[in-house]
């Protein structure tokens, strides 16, 4: 009896640890950002996104989670209605924040075409 | 005869199994590059300085709603007001390219492409070489509604430790008839070198 006991907690811990976590909701905050690789004392919190005169805009709060200065890497991607990058590829941008700061990164779709974006983010 | 034939079986075989299937020619050290990637080889105004001034100049302009039904634009050279060389039409042309994409603007012949337009049209009107139905007419050119000019001026300060480039691009759009400025943007970019 205890030996079974064992292996079922042995299984559930090892079903647990195998698990992935779910995907981000579609349209969620977390579904926008594409990190290229992972995510050093970078968090990404609450998105603005609007239309102004026909472009697509958006304001994305940062957060250094360190209390030193980080440098970091972003770029947005614009999406037409199909899903499909509809702009060439944007230059990286390189980011200072200080230890701690909260910062916000603003993006404008290149044509009014833009529906959807992506946000691209690479820590070094 | 025929240790001959299989000497040249093998040989056939070892120069296929070594055939280079990769689509290059020469030498390893060279390779193309991200033309999107930071570029920090050296704290001079670079590409990405470029990049980042017209993408930044361009998206505020398209966006402020000023260029309403696509307005005829006319650009002049950004004055270089930095101890560098830079080649300031190469950031007008980013940026006028960048606003055709996004059908926002329609421009006019600039400095230097007007010398070209009014050849052409002399050629075509004067010559007698052409087919009369098909020569473009004088007095037909669209005047600007709005002239797009700029600068880019930066601040160098050297210590033994530490050399700081601070650049400003200033990019403004004026109306030519009334002579107001309708929008103007700036873009501030700091480089630091520590030694």
């Amino acid at each position: 009896m205890r030996f079974k006991l064992f292996a079922v907690a042995a299984l559930a811990v090892l079903a647990s640890g195998c698990a992935t976590p779910p995907p981000p909701e579609p349209g969620s905050a977390a579904s926008k950002v594409v990190a290229m690789g992972p995510q050093k004392h970078i968090a990404v919190g609450a998105m603005r996104v609007a239309r102004e005169n026909g472009f697509m805009t958006v304001n994305v709060q940062l957060t250094n989670t360190l209390n030193s200065n980080k440098t970091f890497y972003y770029r947005f991607a614009w999406l037409g209605p199909e899903g499909f990058p509809i702009a060439e590829e944007e230059v990286w941008k390189s980011q200072m924040m200080y230890g701690a700061q909260t910062s916000f990164i603003q993006g404008i779709a290149p044509t009014p075409k833009a529906v959807d974006f992506r946000l691209e983010l690479k820590t070094p | 005869m025929f240790a001959r034939f299989s000497f040249i079986a093998v040989l056939a075989l070892l120069a296929s199994g070594c055939a280079n299937t990769s689509p290059t020619l020469g030498s390893k050290n060279i390779s193309y590059g991200d033309t999107k990637a930071v570029e920090t080889v050296t704290n001079e105004f670079g590409s990405t300085d470029l990049q980042m001034i017209a993408e930044s100049m361009t998206r505020s302009l398209a966006q402020s709603g000023v260029l309403q039904g696509r307005p005829v634009v006319q650009v002049y050279d950004v004055k270089n007001k930095t101890s560098e060389y830079i080649d300031t039409r190469e950031i007008t042309t980013t940026i006028k390219t960048q606003l055709m994409k996004s059908g926002t603007a329609r421009f006019a012949s600039d400095n230097t492409a007007m010398q070209s337009q009014v050849d052409q049209l002399k050629l075509q009107n004067q010559s007698g070489l052409y087919k009369k139905s098909t020569v473009a007419k004088t007095g037909n050119m669209i005047a600007a509604k709005y002239r797009l000019e700029g600068s880019i001026s930066s601040i160098v300060k050297r210590s033994s430790d530490y050399k700081d480039v601070f650049y400003k691009f200033s990019l403004q759009l004026i109306d030519v008839e009334s002579g107001l400025a309708e929008w103007m943007d700036e873009k501030e970019i700091r480089k630091t070198t520590e030694r």
